[in-house]
């Protein structure tokens, strides 16, 4: 039925198999609207949230998402500037990724800031002294480049290039999307550096508090290079889950190797910087505010062990099994290395997020505990199906793997020919 | 100071977009003027295509080892192929060649690598067809899209179109010039166009057009078994009429956008 719509010598599943894929997440998306429509109507009194835990599901997963959708930028800077051009069988791909992280995380703090008739306030009065304004603005203007970023592909669709203005805008704008690119880099950067950088400066929470560089703090460098590191590793992981369920290649295996590659080093300097950043919160920083940082770990069940999985299982072994060629080469090791540095990352925002806010910082203060009320889990939930959603759509009428035709061709080729002809 | 440079660094960013977009845009308005769209719906459609099809002439023919055509099968302004040409013009192939793997490939007409065909007349006009492979895989279409006549059609940009079984292929035109007459699957012809210039440098023909065609067969072979059906070793038939009807469960949108560049 939508045949005409899919690019030319390109297979996909039928619209039926199609239509029952995204049903259940057009169902989840729905259920995620309601609970996203309940918060923003009825106020966030629907969340589990409350004026001393203020940030809950919500910021852990929008950091979370917004360091995994760094594969857009990263990729983007390699290829447009710094010319690796075998990462331009995956570009379209990490784009539409980081389109979904980007779009996904504005659409949730929408629901958290609440007010959406007043969102733009935070452009017309900024408070320049807050790291949350360098978010605001770094984060809708990425957003936006990211949104011209994916016009190109989205104007590659076999009917859509048919018009002869999208084609040649098209053109006419791959043309200059290294500017973009750049844009995007410069932006994404410091947009992960002012998260990171947001629980840096938090005086009161001595367990977030770091020293730092001039206005930043170590946070901020270290929220930028744990990005760029895990965001490759995400394309991998989400290109090989696609072609899992697409059963069929979509890039060579070199690609992912790269990626690995790429991933591994900067994994490799992200720990060795994050050891010696908490090293020196362990020595200095926290206990020159009066407090040991072995009492932080006291409070189970935020045990040693939770800084243990988020530097050493997540981070240093993923780093080590993607620094060595002969594991990289296995898709096993790669791939769970790749899923290991995801969770790494998702473990020290959840870290720097919920265990920040849990711990006590006052006498009189106490340990206190949080669990997502299902409004919260709705929205969550929502931004999960949206993104499946978009992918999906995007990966059936879009070329989001450029060499997919080429390896469609050569894994035919690879097979024993039958001694039949039959034509 | 602050205040400045946080606002100076966001003014910068939202001017370097806007110019970005601007200049694409008035890039685009310019392009149109200039009628060159045909041209760059061809040249992007011609890089997306997988290496194997993207392959010079000459490495057909043997003359050269490994080469991808730099010039999106445009041949009249490359200059490899000017120079090889003249060092070796192709030899006329003999009678016998007409008859090649079992279809029909007449020399009185020259082939475009799209399987079309295009043959100057005697009142100078170019008729262009479907070559007998192509006509195979497109037997007994389910519907024939072709242009008006006044329609001016550009080397390498749609001639015309045929949709078989789900599939809507785009036929490439060998020549430039201005459509005069439509014919169809059932006479011998889809156009009789009035060239602008019979320049066909790109076209092949002679000899260079038995091992195209054993190329063509083999990628045919390649994306059939793309399809799921089993890759078979030629044994000496020839293709049937309806190369479709032998495979039913094959995406023949797929095969024929393999085959039709």
């Amino acid at each position: 039925m939508d045949k005409g719509l899919i690019a030319r010598g390109l297979k996909r599943c039928s619209t039926g198999r199609f239509l029952l894929w995204i049903l259940p997440w057009a169902a989840l998306l729905a259920f995620g609207l309601y609970s996203a429509g309940l918060c923003l109507v009825l106020g966030l009194n629907q969340t589990n949230m409350d004026n001393r835990f203020a940030f809950g599901l919500w910021i852990f997963l929008d950091l979370t998402i917004i360091a995994l959708g760094a594969g857009a930028f990263f990729t983007g800077f390699l290829l447009y500037i710094l010319k690796v051009r075998e990462l331009h069988a995956i570009i379209n791909s990490a784009v539409v990724i980081g389109l979904v992280c980007y779009s996904g995380a504005i659409c949730v703090l929408l629901v958290d800031v609440g007010q959406p008739l007043r969102a733009w306030f935070t452009f017309w009065y900024p408070n320049v002294h807050s790291m949350l304004t360098e978010v605001t603005f770094c984060l809708s203007c990425y957003l936006i480049v990211l949104f011209i970023e994916y016009l190109p592909i989205v104007l590659k669709n076999r009917k859509l290039r048919e018009v002869p203005s999208f084609l040649v805008f098209e053109f006419e704008l791959h043309k200059l999307i290294y500017v973009l690119a750049g844009v995007g880099t410069f932006l994404s950067f410091f947009h992960q550096g002012s998260l990171g950088g947001l629980y840096g400066v938090l005086r009161g929470r001595p367990f977030a508090f770091r020293e730092g560089l001039a206005l930043w703090p170590s946070t901020f460098f270290l929220f930028i290079l744990s990005a760029a590191a895990v965001g490759p590793s995400f394309v991998l992981f989400t290109t090989w889950l696609v072609e899992k369920m697409a059963r069929k290649p979509l890039v060579r295996p070199a690609v992912l190797q790269l990626l690995g590659r790429i991933s591994g080093s900067l994994l490799a300097v992200y720990v060795l910087a994050k050891t010696v950043d908490t090293l020196v919160w362990i020595n200095r920083t926290s206990p020159e505010r009066g407090f040991p940082a072995a009492q932080y770990y006291s409070w189970q069940p935020f045990g040693t062990w939770i800084l243990f999985a988020e530097i050493v299982l997540f981070g240093l072994a993923p780093a080590l099994i993607l620094l060595a060629p002969k594991l990289r080469a296995r898709t096993g090791w790669l791939v769970s290395a790749a899923a290991m540095a995801c969770c790494g990352v998702a473990l020290n925002r959840f870290v720097m997020t919920i265990q920040t806010l849990a711990l006590p910082t006052l006498p009189f203060d106490k340990f206190l505990s949080y669990y997502p009320s299902w409004q919260e889990t709705g929205t969550f939930l929502a931004v999960v199906a949206y993104g499946v959603l978009v992918y999906s759509f995007s990966f059936r009428y879009l070329q989001l793997f450029p060499e997919e035709r080429e390896l469609k061709l050569e894994a035919s080729q690879r097979e024993e020919p039958v001694l039949a002809g039959r034509y | 100071m602050a205040h400045f440079i946080f606002f100076g660094a966001l003014y910068i960013v939202i001017a370097v977009v806007t110019s970005t977009l601007s200049t694409a845009v008035l890039n685009s308005r310019r392009t149109l003027q200039s009628q060159m769209t045909d041209r760059i719906a061809w040249n992007s459609e011609f890089h997306e295509l997988p290496a194997l099809d993207r392959v010079c002439r000459h490495v057909l023919t043997g003359e050269l080892r490994s080469r991808e055509c730099r010039h999106a099968f445009d041949c009249r302004e490359c200059q490899t192929h000017a120079r090889l040409i003249a060092k070796h013009p192709p030899t006329p192939a003999g009678k016998l060649e007409e008859d090649i793997l079992g279809m029909s490939f007449p020399l009185d007409r020259l082939y475009h690598r799209g399987h079309t065909w295009a043959r100057l007349e005697d009142d100078d006009t170019v008729t262009v067809g479907l070559d007998d492979l192509g006509r195979r895989l497109l037997s007994a279409p389910d519907a024939v899209d072709l242009p008006q006549p006044g329609t001016r059609v550009h080397v390498n940009s749609t001639a015309f179109r045929v949709r078989k079984r789900g599939a809507d292929v785009r036929l490439l035109s060998p020549v430039d010039g201005e459509v005069l007459e439509t014919g169809g699957p059932d006479r011998a012809w889809y156009l009789r166009v009035r060239p602008e210039s019979f320049n066909v440098k790109h076209l092949l023909g002679g000899s260079e057009i038995r091992p195209w065609l054993q190329c063509e067969m083999e990628r045919l072979q390649l994306a059939l078994a793309a399809e799921g059906a089993k890759p078979s070793l030629a044994d000496g038939g020839v293709p049937v009429e309806d190369i479709a009807a032998g495979y039913p469960d094959a995406d023949w949108d797929a095969v024929c956008g393999e085959m039709f560049l």
